[in-house]
């Protein structure tokens, strides 16, 4: 019976197939900024794999189609690819189709050009976004050349752009600035990784929009862009580790309205959980996290507008390695010299279980923007964001009987308004103007480690841009002004308020003129106001066994940096070397200083916030040759100098030379499986050689006599790693399911590496295989 | 075209739990700070005259900030016998806290060593015990010989679930460990 309906239904469906191929599917696109048809797109329907381009009018056509469901791509320079969904059933489809060219226009003004980028950024999209989903913001950034974490332990990672990180780069979630407590080297970026489509990271001051302290550089978190579909669609995410037994699930749904034209919406959420990590000999105590994410996305695109709300909230609870927890000098000095954690940590079993040490940290952010375009061709936009980010870190008790407060709880607010003017185009030229305003407030709880304070910064600027075939000139002009007040509960000492303003300028120059190469130089001179923790911070940094103290004389950095970009590109070859040299006057950075603090657990080393010249220096190198069209390799290279200019000697907590060399094969599209390939990647990390020659630590050597360095322990050895991922799409219900494995160091190295923080305790993650499942709807 | 149904299905379920599960972003209610350890009181009684002596180390503000207000220096009489028995508190409170209590209480996971310096003339032991029998040393016998000098460190260590007969001074975490390696002593 069963099988004679399906017979029936078969023959059904195969006289309708024959019978009714008589549907067109056709559309007109508009550029949404600038209101002309857009004549140079392609557009390719994905189940018929047929392309066409669109004609002088901007107007597309497929013939013959059957009833059915259909995959729109259309893909046109300079925008992400707009996907449509058509669903014929007894008439043709037409659609006026409106590209927007990104969901931030202003990142179009600075950070791309229309054939060559001018300045020197990267980015991290679609299958290389793909192979690091489920890892964090950090973690996924390494993955960019000259980008490297600053870690503590398996869980937290903090990006560090060409040796700089903290606040000294700026992070742009969904455009607005994120301001947590960033100081902080264990306090990783709040953001749900899942949300980006894309992650940009444009090294350097080389854009003044965002802010003057950027002096590091800048990373964009970019959204996907709102649906134009008015069928509920979107994507489910799962992920599953090997190592950590860490499992990510995340769901988004998004639909456009039919009733209110322009009008849609996406809600989105994950939930990630990892029990014990496992390094190749042990199991690491307490090095479970987890986090709950959720975020809703509300656009309305009209004729001349586009609004936005936006809210997101992030949540993680993150265990701290008890090994890694100690008590004082003497415990570090134990730990260092026994190399691996002692038995009663290493001999545990895996759970998901998460016990102090730990922080928790939730995040939330509300954003309104608003874009409006003019007659006269420019456009305005305004964005009104408000956030507050709550942090506690909780210690080991000392008595079970102990209370279950944490032992820092800080809280800080931020709103930040934002206006820029985008002048109309004229004659190959463009500018915009801005002003943004931040407040913030600062609140802790218990113990002092920064005090109370409240803070606002203003900020101006001008930016004007020069564009044709063979020349991108770009300049900017900024100035800000910091004011921090009510600085309060600073354990009964007194601070008055502070002030600092000053002028950011930079100038960029890049050309195409010369066949297949693109050259640029850009050059800027910025500061940077000194941090509240780095003016008052006073107190006792567990994990690190130091007592931090703040110099509340500092003033503020001033930064002129130079850097070039050539990038050549052929069919085979596609190589892009970044050369940069940043003098830092005034850099801020933690000296040891003598003599140590003496507390009822001994003698702490006393960190000192001081200020020097630092030159830093370096280049990153990529190279990519493709052998055939399904074989390519690619080769990174990332070298970095830091100097103290004043102490004639390297600055501590640098990036060593990092080295990759990877092969990718692109295998044909088979019957089910498409877009299918295999990747193997070689990492060779350096020793760090470049550290301080002598320092005010005391370190006792084997002999028994006892030495002053700038460490407790020299960086650990230089090692390799070996990763791999192998990647597919499977069509099913005319979406395309997205299969990637990945497999981190396949050989199970034990390593350590110089810039985790743990390095003193115990060695890195083992070997770590994942699955990543993403399913359209 | 059901199982896809399914999927956005189970997409809203998973968002609007997540959602749900956002409960806990309340702030708590004032909840009392951990304890600090600011200073040890180490009380010396003459066995035979039964005259105490009291000598101490406080750093009332804590790890950091001000260095420590009192190191004494402890002065003792040749060829003596003398009943120790040592005060934890607080003194960044008011009033102030009193930390031995609780060591005691959960004397199964602390446990405090003594260690002379090379050529003092003095030796520790009857240390009491815990609950289970094994060494806590809140109160101790302190013996001294001929007339040295020297130092005498005395380290609170932390052991929770991991606490053993014979432990090295290396197992678990330092709660007390004196600056220049402990109390400057004379035996005279």
């Amino acid at each position: 019976m069963k099988n004679f309906i399906f017979i029936l239904l078969l023959v059904c469906l195969a006289q309708q197939s024959i019978a009714q191929c008589k549907f067109s599917i056709s559309g007109e696109l508009t550029d949404a900024d600038t209101k002309a048809t857009i004549t140079d797109a392609s557009i390719l329907i994905t189940e018929l794999n047929q392309s066409t381009k669109c004609n002088t009018k901007g107007y597309f056509q497929f013939d013959s189609i059957c009833p059915g469901h259909y995959n729109i791509i259309i893909n046109h320079e300079g925008c992400e690819p707009l996907k449509l969904h058509a669903i014929i059933k007894n008439k043709s489809w037409h659609q006026a189709i409106v590209i927007t060219h990104a969901i931030n226009n202003l990142e179009n003004i600075t950070v791309k050009g229309k054939k060559n980028k001018i300045i020197n950024s990267s980015e991290l999209k679609s299958s290389q976004l793909e192979s690091t989903r489920g890892m964090s913001i950090g973690e996924s950034l390494q993955k960019i050349n000259g980008v490297s974490s600053l870690q503590t332990g398996t869980n937290i990672y903090k990006p560090i752009i060409n040796g700089l990180h903290s606040s000294r780069i700026l992070i742009l979630n969904n455009g607005v600035r994120q301001e947590g407590q960033q100081w902080g080297a264990e306090h990783a970026p709040e953001i749900d990784a899942y949300t980006a489509n894309k992650l940009t990271v444009i090294k350097g001051a080389n854009t003044l929009q965002y802010g003057a302290d950027a002096i590091g550089g800048i990373i964009l978190v970019e959204p996907k862009l709102l649906t134009k579909d008015s069928n509920f669609s979107g994507e489910t995410n799962l992920a599953i580790f090997s190592n950590n037994i860490m499992g990510v699930l995340n769901g988004s749904i998004e639909k456009a309205s039919k009733k209110i034209n322009g009008f849609a919406y996406r809600i989105s959420g994950t939930a990630k959980k990892a029990g014990y990590a496992r390094t190749p000999n042990y199991w690491l105590q307490n090095s479970g996290m987890q986090e709950l994410n959720t975020s809703l996305l509300l656009g309305l695109q009209k004729k001349n507008s586009i609004s936005e709300l936006y809210y997101s909230i992030y949540s993680n609870e993150i265990g701290i390695f008890t090994g890694s927890h100690i008590g004082n000098v003497t415990d570090l000095n134990n730990a260092i010299n026994n190399q691996y954690p002692p038995d009663y940590i290493k001999n545990v079993t895996f759970t998901y279980a998460i016990d102090r040490p730990k922080q928790k940290v939730q995040h939330q952010l509300l954003k309104i923007k608003h874009l409006q375009y003019l007659r006269n061709g420019g456009n305005w936009q305004a964005v009104v964001a408000g956030q507050f980010n709550w942090r506690r870190e909780y210690d080991r008790k000392k008595f079970s009987s102990s209370s279950d407060a944490p032992q820092l709880d800080l809280g800080i607010g931020t709103i930040n308004i934002d206006a820029i003017y985008n002048r109309p185009a004229y004659k190959n030229r463009k500018g915009s103007i801005g002003f943004q305003q931040m407040y913030q407030n600062n609140a802790y709880n218990y113990r002092l480690f920064i005090p109370n304070y409240q803070l606002s910064n203003t900020g101006i600027f001008a930016i004007e841009k020069y564009e044709d075939e063979n020349i991108i000139v770009e300049v900017g002009l900024r100035f800000d002004k910091k004011y921090i007040f009510s600085i309060t509960q600073n354990s009964g000492k007194q601070y008055g308020n502070k002030s600092f303003s000053n002028f950011s300028s930079n100038i960029g120059i890049s050309t195409t003129k010369i066949k297949n190469t693109s050259i640029g130089v850009m050059a800027s001179s910025t500061w940077r106001a000194p941090n509240m923790n780095e003016m008052y911070s006073d107190g006792l940094h567990h994990g690190a066994a130091r007592i931090e103290k703040g110099d509340t004389n500092l003033v503020a950095e001033k930064a002129i940096a130079i850097s070039s970009n050539l990038n050549y590109k052929t069919e085979k070859w596609n190589i892009d070397v970044n050369a940069y040299h940043k003098w830092i006057n005034y850099f801020i950075y933690l000296q040891p200083s003598y003599p140590p603090q003496l507390t009822i657990r001994g003698a702490f080393p006393l960190f000192v916030f001081k200020q020097t010249n630092a030159r830093l220096y370096g280049t990153d190198v990529n190279a990519s040759y493709h052998f055939t069209h399904h074989f390519s390799t690619e080769a990174k290279i990332s070298v970095l100098y830091t100097f103290n200019q004043t102490a004639k000697q390297w600055l501590i907590n640098m990036p060593s030379n990092r080295y990759e060399a990877s092969a990718n094969y692109t295998f044909g599209d088979a019957k089910i499986f498409k877009n299918n390939y295999a990747k193997v990647n070689y990492i060779y990390v350096a020793q760090q050689k470049r550290v301080p020659a002598s320092g005010n630590i005391e370190v006792l050597q084997p002999n028994g006599s006892i030495s002053y360095q700038s460490d407790y322990l020299v960086p650990p050895n230089a090692y390799n790693l070996l990763d791999a991922e192998i990647g597919t799409q499977i069509e099913w219900h005319h979406k395309n399911i997205l299969i990637t494995a990945t497999a981190n160091n396949i050989l199970n190295t034990k390593y350590r590496e110089y810039l985790n923080a743990f390095r003193y305790f115990c060695d890195e993650m083992g070997s770590n295989y994942s699955i990543k499942l993403k399913i359209p709807f | 075209m059901k199982t896809t149904k399914k999927i956005q299905l189970f997409s809203i379920i998973i968002c609007a739990s997540l959602t749900a599960n956002l409960s806990s972003c309340k702030k708590p209610t004032s909840q009392n700070e951990e304890e600090l350890i600011t200073t040890i009181k180490v009380n010396l009684t003459d066995s035979a005259t039964n005259q105490v002596n009291t000598f101490v180390f406080t750093d009332p503000d804590g790890d950091g900030g001000n260095n420590p207000i009192q190191f004494d220096t402890i002065k003792l009489k040749a060829n003596t016998t003398y009943n120790c028995s040592l005060s934890i508190l607080d003194e960044s409170k008011t009033p102030v806290g009193n930390i031995t209590d609780e060591i005691i209480a959960e004397g199964t996971d602390h446990q405090f060593y003594f260690t002379p310096s090379a050529g003092l003339n003095v030796s520790v032991g009857n240390l009491n015990t815990d609950n289970n029998g094994l060494q806590l040393g809140n109160t101790a016998k302190w013996t001294t010989s001929g007339n040295s000098n020297g130092r005498v460190q005395i380290t609170l260590k932390h052991k929770p679930g991991i606490k053993a007969a014979g432990d090295a001074i290396t197992v678990g975490d330092t709660d007390i460990e004196l600056p220049n390696d402990g109390f400057y002593t004379i035996i005279q």
